[in-house]
């Protein structure tokens, strides 16, 4: 199987709303193989319930410096915790 | 908008609750330009009715309506307090409250008692009723932030404010004797400008400042501390100012201190934004703190010298540092909520914030703002001036009504038109 491509957004000094926006606008884009990732100052929770209100998986932790990773996908298949660095 | 974790579907509430007090605030807002055309420069005497309606259109019509459209939004975000019912309660809120301000406009106008009792029932009603519910909320919550924190003292504020309204009213309709007006109508005001205008907004600065433009936090002597102390002073005042009237002026000294402290500290938070690049709302709470640092510049003269232009300008700056921050909160919710809950709803063809209001068209504003803030410190010197700010106090709120009527056409057309976004997930081959 091969390896599941990464889109990835460094959202940590994007101010707001700008992380939203733009994470909705590539999670749109997703398919099969492929997943969101992106890395926040916090716990985007709009996104989340956003993404998870319209079938995607989510899955998000917060790292030892309090920075939060939230992997997005539509593929089943993925499983997100694996893909987090954290 | 949002807080640590931000705004969850299940809590934000309908965009109309939101929308119907920013429109109603926009239409009190032209309502002012109205009267300052009317008046004239008459309204720079304080002691005048035409100050006092003038005065209080802009204070209960404009900024009441805001700030609690703003609440509605904000509770759920800071707090994560989900008010039960929202639009009932808007509904149950705004008409009273329309009625009430007209009302008392009137009173003021006429002095026709009937009209004080009928405003002090609509307004001591309807702001009593839903501040104690707001507030009752925010002292249930088990963790507070210092912006819960502070909002949770700026309406134990607003319910003073409003308490010391009903005597002033209820002395002006004969119901009271009025022993204590005097006192009671400087509490009233400090309460007022300080305890709820001044301390709602810093409250939300200690969320929005350092989220939405990515700052270093407040320093604890601001963030946790300055809130409490600026209720405890206008507390002190309060008490003490019924047996020493002289004690304001010293409560306001401090009180100068702390909100110089607050507006410098703002303002170099604003200079440590990790993006360079400033768009309207920012030049806008910018604006706002310089106009605080130049009102408490002229409150604290007015303490040591008699200018009577002082009281003038004082009058200017701190109504411009209280709107340049509602515009500033309005250019961000606006788009944001109609974006927002068309997302939510599915919308693929949902307008993004740009399209809802172009930053260009909120740069316009601040340029209309600008141009209002000056041609009212001119018309202090060259009264005939006066005409030219009321007029463009119109075209301000007028270009915020159209940015309002704007966002909610595109909200109704989406919905009726638009695409939802494809909720059927693929099947995942291998």
């Amino acid at each position: 199987m091969p390896e599941p491509t990464k889109i990835f957004l460094d959202a940590r000094e994007l101010e707001h709303p700008a992380p939203l926006e733009r994470a909705i606008a590539a999670i749109r884009e997703l398919g099969n193989g492929n997943y969101f990732y992106m890395i926040h100052r916090k716990n985007p929770i709009p996104l989340i319930e956003l993404a998870k209100e319209q079938g995607f998986t989510v899955f998000s932790k917060e790292d030892s410096d309090g920075i939060w990773h939230v992997l997005i996908t539509r593929d089943k298949s993925l499983t997100l915790e694996a893909l987090c660095n954290v | 908008m949002f807080s640590q974790n931000g705004l969850s579907l299940d809590q934000a509430p309908p965009i109309s609750v939101v929308f119907r007090f920013f429109l109603s605030g926009s239409l009190f807002g032209v309502l002012t330009g109205a009267f300052v055309l009317y008046f004239g420069s008459d309204i720079f005497n304080a002691d005048s009715t035409k100050a006092l309606i003038v005065t209080h259109t802009l204070t209960l019509g404009v900024m009441l309506s805001f700030m609690l459209g703003a609440l509605f939004q904000m509770l759920p975000v800071i707090a994560g307090i989900k008010l039960t019912s929202p639009v009932k309660k808007a509904n149950l809120v705004q008409y009273p409250l329309v009625l009430g301000i007209l009302s008392l406009l009137s009173a003021f106008y006429s002095g026709e008692p009937a009209l004080f009792i009928s405003a002090s029932l609509l307004l001591g009603v309807t702001i009593l009723g839903i501040a104690s519910i707001m507030l009752k909320n925010l002292l249930a919550l088990p963790n507070h932030s210092n912006s819960s924190k502070g909002m949770t003292i700026a309406l134990g504020s607003l319910i003073l404010l409003t308490l010391f309204a009903l005597y002033l009213t209820g002395t002006l309709s004969g119901f009271f004797e009025g022993t204590f007006y005097g006192q009671i109508k400087t509490a009233h005001y400090s309460f007022g400008l300080f305890g709820w205008i001044a301390l709602l907004i810093i409250s939300i600065s200690f969320q929005v400042i350092e989220m939405f433009y990515v700052t270093p936090p407040y320093p604890d002597f601001i963030g946790k501390s300055l809130p409490m102390r600026l209720f405890g002073l206008l507390l002190i005042g309060l008490v003490f100012g019924f047996f020493f009237a002289n004690i304001w002026r010293i409560v306001d000294l401090f009180i100068i201190v702390f909100m110089l402290c607050y507006a410098l500290m703002t303002l170099r938070r604003l200079s440590q934004r990790k993006r360079p690049i400033a768009d309207a709302t920012v030049w806008l709470w910018r604006l706002g703190m310089v106009l605080l640092v130049l009102s408490m510049a002229a409150m604290l003269t007015t303490r040591f010298y008699t200018l009577p232009p002082l009281n003038s300008l004082n009058y200017i700056f701190f109504a411009g540092f209280a709107l340049s921050i509602v515009f500033a909160m309005f250019y961000k919710i606006v788009p944001f909520l109609t974006w927002f809950h068309l997302n939510a709803q599915g919308y693929f063809t949902a307008p993004m914030m740009h399209e809802v209001i172009h930053p260009k068209t909120a740069m316009k504003h601040l340029y209309i703002h600008l141009a209002t803030l000056t041609a009212f410190l001119v018309s202090v010197y060259y009264a005939p001036v006066i005409y030219l700010a009321g007029s463009l106090l119109i075209l301000s709120f007028g270009w915020m009504l159209w940015q309002i009527v704007h966002a909610w056409k595109l909200y109704i057309h989406t919905q009726k038109t638009g695409e939802k976004f494809e909720m059927t997930m693929p099947e995942v081959e291998g």
